[in-house]
């Protein structure tokens, strides 16, 4: 019986590896992916933390990565904005900043550093968010730090459906599918808008809403945005998921979501295919390459010789042999692995993606 | 279907499983697949009762067993919980029937013609609305008395396909299993068994976990023989071949003896598009198909995706030259089987729906293709667009093995 077959198969589909997947598909390779979960976008709003040791590293590889990057999530309708020399401190859920170069549109303008009156928003009925708590810890840092902006909290009431519990999930679904909970938004936000130049608020804006709807939410609001990432899952981390996910199947991915897989069959130092665990059989998958981006928190699938990777980005053992030609690890995996400081999302799975091109 | 306790600890609350839960998606009261599936399923290992009617609310879609990211059978639990519900009469009475789709389908064939003028006339729907909570706005699919009249030639030596026709195509579109076994004959599988026994799905989504087993019973009894000898099973239903190839262990794991059945026949079962997928050696992939100036959308069903076995037909119908043809991508349906039918749950499913019908006007197809026989229903009334069965189209397009 025949089996899938592939360019590259890339297992994970965190950050890592939707960046060498865009690589691949760039390169005008065929990509399968196999991935279970949503990797650690539930616990993020998506930005890219503060490049310039990176890009001094490897400059030329940083920008190339960075651009084809951004130019996708362009086309996945979530611009990212900022720079590689730039460090933009945005706040953070529990009252902290995070030194980013580039953030989603719907996070960047929440710049610390401006002298502007922000206002913290908080939903009546919401337990996990506590907008007080969070302006308090935001004013202190702030003023720690010497930055300029002020935050104040505020508190809005919305309508939630009968019989229901107030939560971030339900307005974010709202606010994608229900024209009314828009409008019900616009109203709760306008007396804010009016005194404040920054609204923050948790994570709201919808799981499939694409920058159109939210920027003409803004603009119809007239008052810039900032929205953080909730408690997991996290909002915006998961609308960034589904819409790069949508835009790379457009792209021609193919998709293997929701199951793991259990084996790699590695002969000869070469991989030869990968084994599914689907309901009733495995399903094998061939391919010419194989990337491994399964993230620091997942069991292993090459063992415990894995001891660093190569300048391609490849596995090798402690006597530094190659444990497969055409397999390539890239992202948080290798964070557990060798004295490998690279371990950058983007920077690595471009490179894998490229080293896959240039070795073909 | 793992409802033990090694999967239950799996569980870290994350609550990824909601997010992606079309019901809690539309209905935030429903308490989503974390507190029914896991949360609650501790207190029932424990013998604590805590039914609640929220149960039945789930549509058995498997989406919340495929987002969480340490494999919890969520889905599976709820299944389990739904045998335990206690409803009230109409409800039960109404579930009854639903539960038995081969038996609807029996009696209903007995005089066609009445059957289908009197379904659907607005008095007669209006009083089962009243008295079975059936809900009103729904259209009955027609009802055919028909056997799947195709002349079967037993060679011997030849690869052998068992047809597992389901209810649907047996009751209502017999026409497609015509098709689906003149198709498997075209690409030179010769010998072509129709089995048509039902899987027993609508029993275990409708809670008559009984039934359920009686039909998984039958099934495994009536399948094992031929495929011991090497046979294959081929659905062309997602949801006949999903509860094959996943449901049947966790009915039937009273012995040894009979869970090596099952197993058996769950990894001799495949989607018809998988099967063919899976053939090259079979004479479909020559350069045989008929162009076609098409413009389609395809929908993936809920139980072809939780079969794991990437989008097989879509693949297929990309062969057919000048074919356009796009994946919609939408989620859920919402009718899940008999789940739109019912009047307290009508309104849930459509809305489920609403995503589906505004990607296929967007889109603006001249038809949809869906393997699912309850998606293509939900398609046709939400957005009146013609929705056939992928193997129609294709079947079409190829000619024959000279
Ligand atoms: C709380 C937190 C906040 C963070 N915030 C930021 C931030 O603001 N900015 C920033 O730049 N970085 C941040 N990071 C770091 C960043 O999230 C990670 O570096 C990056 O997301 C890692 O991506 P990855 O693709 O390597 O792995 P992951 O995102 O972990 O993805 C791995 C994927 O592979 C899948 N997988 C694993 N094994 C298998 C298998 N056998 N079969 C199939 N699939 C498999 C997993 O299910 C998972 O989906 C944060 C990290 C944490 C923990
Ligand atoms: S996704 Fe899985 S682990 Fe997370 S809450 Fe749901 S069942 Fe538990
Ligand atoms: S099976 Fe579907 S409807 Fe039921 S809880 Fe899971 S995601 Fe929700």
């Amino acid at each position: 019986m025949e089996n899938y077959h592939f360019d590259l198969i890339v297992i994970g589909a965190g950050m890592s590896g939707m960046t060498a997947v865009i690589t691949a598909l760039n390169q005008g390779l065929r990509v399968g992916i196999v991935n279970t979960g949503f990797g650690l976008f539930v616990f993020g709003s998506g930005c890219i933390e503060n490049c310039q040791t990176l890009h001094k590293e490897a400059p030329e590889n940083f920008n190339k990565a960075i651009d084809l990057f951004l130019e996708n999530a362009r086309l996945a309708e979530c611009p990212f904005y900022g720079s590689i020399n730039e460090i933009r401190y945005l706040p953070t859920i529990m009252g902290g900043f995070q030194a980013v170069s580039f953030a989603p549109f719907y996070l960047w303008k929440g710049n610390a550093s401006e002298s502007i009156r922000s206002a913290v928003v908080g939903i009546n009925g919401v337990s996990s968010f506590n907008a007080d708590y969070t302006a308090e810890r935001l004013n202190y840092t702030a003023k720690f730090n010497d930055f300029k902006t002020n935050y104040v909290a505020k508190e809005i009431n919305l309508s939630i459906k009968p019989k229901s519990v107030a939560s971030m999930l339900q307005f974010a679904n709202r606010f994608d599918f229900d024209s009314r909970f828009y409008d019900e938004l616009q109203e709760a936000l306008k007396p804010i808008s009016r005194e404040a130049d920054l609204i923050i608020i948790p994570g709201i804006f919808g799981l499939r809403s694409k920058f159109q709807k939210i920027y003409d939410f803004e603009h119809e609001l007239d008052c810039n945005l900032c929205e953080l990432s909730n408690i997991p899952p996290s909002i915006p981390g998961l609308r960034l998921f589904n819409v790069l996910i949508a835009h790379l199947r457009k792209n021609g991915a193919e998709f293997f979501s929701g199951f793991s897989v259990k084996n790699l069959e590695i002969k000869n130092g070469h991989c030869q295919t990968i084994e599914v665990d689907i309901p009733a059989r495995s399903l094998c998958i061939d391919f010419d390459s194989i990337i491994l981006a399964t993230g620091q928190f997942s069991k292993s699938l090459i063992g415990l010789d894995f001891f660093d990777v190569d300048e391609w980005l490849r596995p090798i053992t402690k006597s530094g042999t190659v444990i497969a030609d055409n397999l390539y690890a890239i992202g948080d995996l290798l964070r557990n692995v060798g004295g490998n400081d690279n371990r950058h999302s983007i920077l690595t799975g471009y490179r894998a993606g490229m080293s896959i091109v240039e070795r073909r | 279907m793992l409802c033990n306790s090694i999967n239950l600890d799996n569980c870290i609350k994350c609550s990824d499983c909601n997010a992606v839960c079309p019901v809690s998606i539309v209905y935030p009261a429903y308490p989503g697949p974390k507190n029914l599936g896991p949360e609650l399923e501790r207190l029932r290992l424990e013998g604590i009762s805590c039914d609640t009617d929220w149960i039945e609310y789930c549509l058995n879609c498997y989406r919340c067993n495929l987002v969480c990211p340490n494999q919890v059978d969520i889905s599976g639990m709820i299944n389990m919980a739904k045998a335990h519900h206690k409803k009230p009469l109409i409800r039960k009475m109404r579930d009854f029937w639903f539960s038995r789709p081969w038996l609807l389908g029996r009696l209903l064939t007995i005089m066609p013609r009445l059957t289908n003028l009197m379904l659907n006339i607005r008095p007669v729907r209006l009083l089962m609305s009243r008295l079975l909570k059936i809900s009103s706005n729904r259209i009955f699919p027609i009802y055919i008395d028909s056997d799947i009249n195709v002349p079967i030639h037993d060679v011997p030596k030849s690869d052998s396909v068992i047809f597992f026709l389901g209810c649907s195509i047996r009751y209502n579109q017999p026409d497609l299993g015509r098709k689906v076994v003149l198709f498997l004959q075209r690409i030179g599988i010769k010998s072509v068994n129709i089995f048509s026994g039902c899987c027993g799905l609508p029993a275990l989504a409708n809670g008559d976990i009984k039934e359920a087993r009686v039909r998984a019973r039958s099934n495994t009894e009536y399948l094992i023989k031929d495929v011991l000898a090497g046979s294959f099973v081929v659905a062309a239903c997602t949801s006949c071949g999903h509860m094959l190839k996943t449901c049947f262990d966790g009915l039937l794991d009273e012995d040894s003896d009979m869970k090596h059945k099952v197993q058996k026949i769950a990894k001799s079962t495949f989607d018809f598009g998988e099967f063919l997928m899976s053939r090259s050696d079979l004479f479909l992939f020559d350069n045989n198909i008929s162009s076609s100036n098409l413009r389609i959308a395809y929908h993936a069903p809920c139980h072809q995706i939780s079969q794991g076995i990437g989008r097989p037909w879509f693949h297929l119908l990309k062969r057919i030259p000048n074919l356009q043809i796009e994946d919609l991508d939408a989620g859920c349906c919402g009718m899940s089987g008999t789940f739109g039918f019912k009047e307290e749950k009508y309104k849930i499913s459509m809305d489920i729906g609403q995503r589906l019908f505004d990607s296929i006007r967007d889109v603006n197809p001249q038809m949809v293709v869906t393997e699912c026989a309850t998606c293509r229903m939900q398609i046709e009334h939400g957005v009146k667009i013609k929705t056939i069965h992928p193997a129609e189209l294709l079947l079409d397009l190829i000619s024959a093995k000279t």
